[in-house]
């Protein structure tokens, strides 16, 4: 499907709304402020994802949630362990290292918060378009981002040359720094589009 | 120090004894190493996907078997020779999974099928094939003693 630069804006409308409560959502459970970039919506080769995620074998905890519904799609919220740490610190009120690895706590608290914000995302989706859309529970990897996000793409096995995704940095104090990416299936976003009138 | 030489996802490159070869962050993707022992020259393809069969165009070192048509051709372009070559490879990690779904396409597992396979046809034997898991790996290949450095973040490093 080719995609007009009016069709580009309406993404990046819709990236907008969704990263908003998500980036409200995020605020409200950790009690901090949370600041969120303009989204940006990216048609590239999937190789050439390095530039958009940097070093492809940093560690970085990816939480991973499919959306179901009438336009389904793939919901991605990475960020660095040192950041997922401190977030997983203010949510249990501790300065205690936390095991983001192994320890269970702090994993389901980390899947948790992504819950949390794919919820928030989707919910205004649908609002927004009035299509029916459902989050999965979500899955949690902490590893190198490339391997991550490799599996995400390539999980159906197959992959268009390129791929289509809606893309929002969300930094907060402490150092707390992610990004969030929504991946519509083709025909999901005709419909999204399509519910705009666009 | 070696010279590194880094091979990006669904690309391939090949190089001559002492550089090493490099790439970062394999999940569900593989990374094929191939060699020739003696002439010490090798190469290395990092793969997405098992087969080309249906896409049409697209980027050949995507796939498991046209990336390693590729590779062959270039490595006995450098000389080598076919029957001296011997390969390796790392990757094809599961890396999520949903409670309570079984996964119904496991893309890691299917991807070292295909390459396993590709090797057999071109009749070049496995030596190591470290796949499988559900973590990320990132590894060196020294393309003259045939080395294959595996890095993990939490599941240690090893040279095979």
């Amino acid at each position: 499907m080719k995609i007009t630069q009016f069709q580009l804006d309406a993404l990046r409308e819709i990236g907008n709304i969704g990263s908003a409560h998500a980036a409200t959502a995020l605020s409200t459970l950790l009690q901090r402020r949370i600041d969120m970039s303009v989204p940006e919506v990216w048609a590239v080769r999937f190789e050439e994802l390095s530039a958009i995620v940097g070093q492809l074998d940093d560690p970085q905890a990816v939480i991973y949630v499919k959306v179901e519904g009438d336009a389904p799609g793939k919901a991605v919220f990475f960020f660095p362990v040192e950041s997922a740490e401190i977030v997983v610190q203010l949510l249990f009120g501790t300065n205690e290292p936390m095991d983001l690895y192994m320890g269970e706590m702090a994993q389901s608290a980390l899947k948790e918060v992504g819950n949390i914000l794919v919820s928030s995302f989707i919910m205004a989706l649908t609002q927004f378009s009035g299509i029916p859309l459902q989050p999965s529970v979500p899955a949690l990897a902490v590893d190198m981002i490339g391997a991550s996000l490799d599996a995400i793409f390539l999980e159906e096995g197959v992959l268009d040359d390129t791929v289509l995704f809606i893309d929002t940095q969300l930094t907060g104090i402490p150092k707390i720094e992610g990004q969030f990416i929504f991946l519509p299936e083709e025909g999901s976003l005709k419909k999204l589009l399509g519910a705009m009138g666009v | 120090m070696n010279d590194v030489i880094t091979v990006g996802m669904a690309d391939f490159k090949t190089a001559v004894a002492p550089i090493l070869l490099l790439t970062a962050g394999l999940g569900s993707c593989i990374g094929i190493c191939v060699h020739d022992p003696l002439l010490k020259v090798g190469g290395m393809a990092h793969i997405m996907l098992p087969t080309a069969n249906g896409s049409l165009g697209g980027n050949p070192a995507k796939y498991a078997d046209t990336a390693l048509e590729l590779l062959v051709r270039d490595i006995m372009s450098m000389g080598a020779s076919k029957s001296r070559l011997r390969a390796k490879m790392a990757g094809g990690a599961q890396m999520f999974s949903f409670p309570g779904k079984p996964p119904v396409l496991k893309i890691g597992d299917r991807n070292a099928e295909a390459v396993e396979q590709e090797l057999k046809r071109h009749g070049i034997p496995l030596l190591v094939a470290d796949v499988g898991g559900s973590f990320g790996r990132t590894i060196h290949f020294n393309v003259g003693t045939g080395d294959l450095h595996i890095r993990t973040i939490n599941h240690g490093e090893k040279v095979v």
